[in-house]
């Protein structure tokens, strides 16, 4: 099964995906030629013509066109023999330093993946078992116990409990950081015994950041989750945030210090309910006046205009503010006069030493902030009459209205909330980066990332996929092997988090499963 | 009779003040003004992702620039006075943006010559155009070397500018090199040996980092590069690593601009990075804006930066006076950049006036090429042009020397005192021009 000669496998590589493709596009189209009493479904053809084509080339697709009944039982057994190879080439790969060995280890877990998410789900539905989760754990599994997962899941079809899905998702990320550890030994995340040390500290950086980006997440989930409809103001709605603190700390600042004699500056803390109610105000203010015609079904085409509507509202905030603020950066003064904390470093055996860890402080400060907010907002949403309201509004407008709730208040206090947020996260902010009329953009795209990775209006998911996102940040700036490209890619490697939980379950983290 | 008389004079009186505007004088002052304006198109950003403050300062230079000259009766040519006009582009510091603003200049607005530029990847987009047009150039702030060394040599499969005999393009901010050859030159003494360099992804940041790591490789110490996106705020994972390398450097160069190096600097001084006893912080110019550069970076004390331009204890009159009035505005020092969009104009107006033309591009580059002015960067002329049959390297020269100003100032200064005016910061580098007797400053150390 393996071969030694690299030509070969070269060849191997180029002429398998050849008749795979023509595999891939031909026997579908043969799909009314095939002898078959119940024609097979599109997908399965497609999915034979692949496998065959890769594994038999010519000789697999004409049996397949001539035996069709074959087609299920072969794609399996031709999949796992594909896999096994792969599979096989990489421990021969791994086992010798000398031969790099990254394209069998990428190709041998997602071949794994891709069988068994293709067929223990269908298999699963064959047997009539619970499906629920069996995807995700039929992928995870795939990718790290490889054909094992077919062994664990075919038979018995267990139900996939989150113990299932804990155990598999811990086995990859050890999986993952092992293989990344034979490729890259010099590096900082891996280099023993320090790398706790640097772990832990990315990790540190990644969940404090993570907390402020979860604060602005959570108003613009909060109002996708009441109306229904993405705020493209968001970005700008937490940059006015940021400024209306800090002219109000400035300004406060000012008559204070002429009022008392003293020079007097205002702790940024003050600007941030201040920022939040202004804000507030003018969330409540742009919905009654431009969204609630849309709700009471006086706008044709309701989607597209909530989506200019927003974006044209957070057009005029931003030039607005550039008119009057101007574009040079502004910053606010520190929270806490204490640059940073740090853990020192601390011997906890001979060999090991924990430490030095380092947290800015005005960033430590910001993130219980955010924490804080974000519980209030929980609390506000579970406890409170209103806030129950909120929740009945965004479950079923109709039926929330029978029991004596008024939807178009709850739409108006939804957005004027988020926008709070939004602006109670830039005020806590400003005193953390520099601020200028265009500084939502970033962090407004990392939002709409956020929220849809947590699952579309729920709060728990946007505090957790804002958590998520930050360590994924850190940890791929910090630990990708090349440092000159892994800050630049930052926010690549969270979209590619984005993407693959997208890929295993698109409703998020928390979403609602559809009905 | 009488009354017929005075309606007469009266249709006479309101058909004159009618057709006043019309006429081919206008009087304005002192000045009598041709009908026909000179129009200058300025390429400026003012809208992100470009850098909107330096697009903000180099549109208040030039309305200053225009104002003066118009003050003075415009550009004189053929016994006219006439009245310059600006007309500010944004070029957002889009490649693509910025060529279509070009364009319409050339096409909508018919402007005469053009200035400004403020992003190297808008001037190295712009320049072909520019010169295919025939519109003199005087671009006052994009670093990147082929900028000018594109008039005689070939870039990015495109010919010299030159090759038909003119070449429309000129530039009096310095090539990155020239910065970069003062920065090494000053590090190199100060006896660095492991250098790491954070340079932004666009055509100012990659082509300077390259030239600085060569010249540092080249003397022998070790260079680690790390590229960063515009407006990125959270550097903090990529600082942490920095922090977590086996060897502390001897010095962390920074090669971004705008409010992006303001938090890279802010987050490197926070984690005790440097500037520290051990690590030098060499920032870049965007740190001379002393009241903006203190309220965000507050823990900046002890930076070093580089500077262009001529150093604020030798300043001009014409220095003074711009600066003063930038002050009123923008409550800040004046850049270099609105220094140089200023001059630039100034360079524009006084080719025209000695061409005698305000549309052949030709003979305004002609003359452009023996300008000899003295202005609020110091004495503007070209080395390098059709005018010297001699090529840069000729005289041992690098390329980008052709239509390139050989004589802007570059400095490196740091700050001691917190919250100190960049007029009252120290110059270090180069020797000749040092205000406090020292090359460097530990932190805690005074001049």
């Amino acid at each position: 099964m393996v071969i030694e000669d690299s030509l070969s496998v070269w060849w191997l590589l180029l002429a398998g995906p050849l008749w795979a493709a023509i595999g891939l596009y031909v026997l579908p189209r043969s799909q009314g030629k095939i002898k078959r009493d119940e024609r097979i479904d599109v997908s399965r053809l497609q999915i034979a013509g692949l496998i065959g084509g890769f594994a038999l080339g010519p000789l697999g697709l004409g049996l397949f066109y001539l035996l069709p009944e074959m087609i299920r039982r072969a794609t399996l057994i031709l999949g796992i023999l594909i896999a096994v190879f792969v599979s096989s080439q990489v421990l021969v790969r791994v086992s010798d330093p000398n031969v790099p060995s990254v394209l069998w280890l990428v190709l041998a877990g997602p071949l794994w993946a891709a069988l068994a998410s293709y067929f223990i789900p269908r298999h699963y539905h064959d047997v009539d078992a619970d499906d629920n989760n069996a995807l995700t754990a039929a992928a995870l599994g795939g990718f790290t116990i490889g054909p094992l997962i077919f062994g664990l899941m075919w038979k018995h079809t267990p139900k996939i409990s989150r113990d299932w899905m804990i155990v598999l998702g811990s086995l990859g990320a050890w999986q993952i950081y092992t293989l990344f550890a034979i490729q890259n030994p010099g590096n900082p995340c891996v280099q023993a015994p320090f790398q706790v040390t640097y772990l832990a500290q990315q990790t540190a950086n990644g969940v404090v950041i993570g907390c402020i980006y979860s604060l602005m997440a959570v108003g613009l989930t909060l109002i996708y989750s009441v109306q229904g409809i993405v705020s493209f103001a968001h970005g700008q709605l937490y940059m006015v945030g940021g400024y209306f603190s800090f002219y109000f700390l400035l300004h406060a600042g000012n008559i204070l210090s002429e009022l008392t004699g003293n020079e007097i500056t205002v702790n940024p803390i003050w600007g941030i309910p201040v920022a939040g109610f202004i804000v507030f105000l003018m969330g409540a203010a742009f919905e009654r006046g431009f969204l609630k015609p849309m709700h009471d079904g006086l706008i044709e085409r309701a989607s597209e205009y909530a989506i200019l509507i927003t974006f044209g509202f957070g057009f005029v905030i931003e030039y607005t503010t550039l008119a009057i603020a101007g574009p040079f950066p502004q910053r606010a003064n520190r929270f806490i006069e204490i640059r940073r904390f740090t853990f020192p470093r601390t011997q906890i055996t001979e060999d090991f030493s924990f430490g030095p860890l380092n947290i800015i402080g005005d960033r430590a400060f910001a993130m219980i902030v955010g924490i804080v907010l974000i519980f209030g907002l929980l609390y506000f949403l579970q406890r409170t009459w209103t806030g129950r309201g909120l929740r009945a509004t965004s479950q079923d407008k109709q039926a929330a209205a029978v029991t004596g709730i008024n939807p178009t208040n709850m739409n108006t206090l939804a957005f004027a909330l988020g926008s709070m947020l939004a602006a109670m996260s830039g005020a806590a902010l400003i005193p953390i980066f520099a601020w200028v009329p265009w500084v939502g953009a970033e962090m407004v795209g990392r939002s709409y990332v956020i929220v849809v990775l947590g699952g579309l209006g729920s709060v728990p998911g946007a505090l957790f996929g804002g958590i998520i996102v930050g360590i994924v940040e850190a940890l791929g700036a910090g630990c990708h092997p090349d440092p000159s490209r892994g800050a630049a890619y930052k926010e690549a490697f969270a979209l590619l988090i984005f993407a693959l939980v997208l890929l295993l379950k698109p409703t998020g983290l928390f979403g609602r499963e559809p009905h | 009779m009488k009354g017929k008389s005075t309606l007469a004079s009266l249709v006479v009186l309101l058909a004159l003040v009618a057709l006043l505007p019309f006429s081919v004088i206008h009087a304005d002052g002192h000045c009598e003004f041709a009908d026909e304006a000179i129009k200058i198109g300025g390429l400026v950003p003012l809208s992100a992702p470009g850098s909107v403050a330096g697009g903000v300062a180099m549109s208040w230079a030039f309305n200053r620039a225009v104002d003066d000259i118009n003050a003075d009766c415009g550009v004189q040519i053929g016994g006219q006075n006439h009245r310059l006009q600006i007309v500010i582009g944004d070029s957002e510091g889009s490649p693509e943006r910025g060529q279509a603003v070009v364009e319409r200049f050339i096409l909508e607005d018919e402007v005469h010559a053009v200035s400004g530029v403020y992003h190297s990847a808008v001037g190295l987009a712009t320049m072909g155009i520019l010169d295919a047009n025939g519109i003199p150039t005087v671009f006052s702030e994009p670093w990147n070397d082929n900028v000018s060394a594109n008039g005689i040599m070939e870039y990015d499969g495109r010919p010299p500018r030159n090759a038909d005999g003119v070449d429309h393009i000129f530039r009096i901010s310095p090539a990155s090199s020239m910065v970069g050859g003062v920065v090494v030159d000053w590090l190199l003494a100060e006896g660095v040996d492991n250098v790491v360099i954070i340079a932004e992804n666009t055509d100012y940041g990659q082509p300077a980092a390259a030239d600085e790591k060569a010249r540092f490789e080249a003397a022998g110490a070790t260079v680690t590069q790390i590229n960063v996106e515009l407006g990125t705020e959270d550097f903090v994972p990529i600082l942490s690593r920095i922090q977590a390398s086996a060897t502390v450097p001897d010095v962390v160069r920074i090669l971004v601009t705008g409010e992006t190096s303001y938090n890279l600097t802010q987050q490197m001084a926070e984690l005790g990075i440097a500037p520290t006893v051990d690590t030098i912080c060499v920032t870049n110019q965007f740190a001379f804006q002393s009241e903006q550069y203190w309220e965000n970076v507050p823990d900046g004390n002890y930076c070093t930066f580089n500077r262009v331009g001529i150093i604020p204890s030798l300043f001009s009159d014409i220095a003074v006076g711009l600066n003063a009035d930038y002050f009123e505005e923008f409550e800040d020092i004046i850049p270099s950049f609105a220094m140089a969009s200023y001059d630039a104009l100034h360079i524009l107006a006084d080719g025209m006036e000695r061409a005698g033309t305000i549309s052949d591009g030709a003979a305004i580059v002609a003359a452009i090429e023996t300008t000899d002015l003295e202005l609020s960067q110091g004495r503007y002329y070209f080395n390098y042009g059709n005018h010297n049959d001699s090529m840069p390297a000729d005289d041992g020269m690098p390329d980008y020397f052709w239509h390139q100003w050989p004589d802007p100032v570059v400095t490196m200064m740091q700050y001691f005192e917190q919250g100190q005016s960049s007029l009252d910061a120290a110059v270090i580098f180069p020797e000749v021009y040092q205000t406090h007797g020292t090359g460097y400053m530990a932190p805690g150390e005074m001049p």
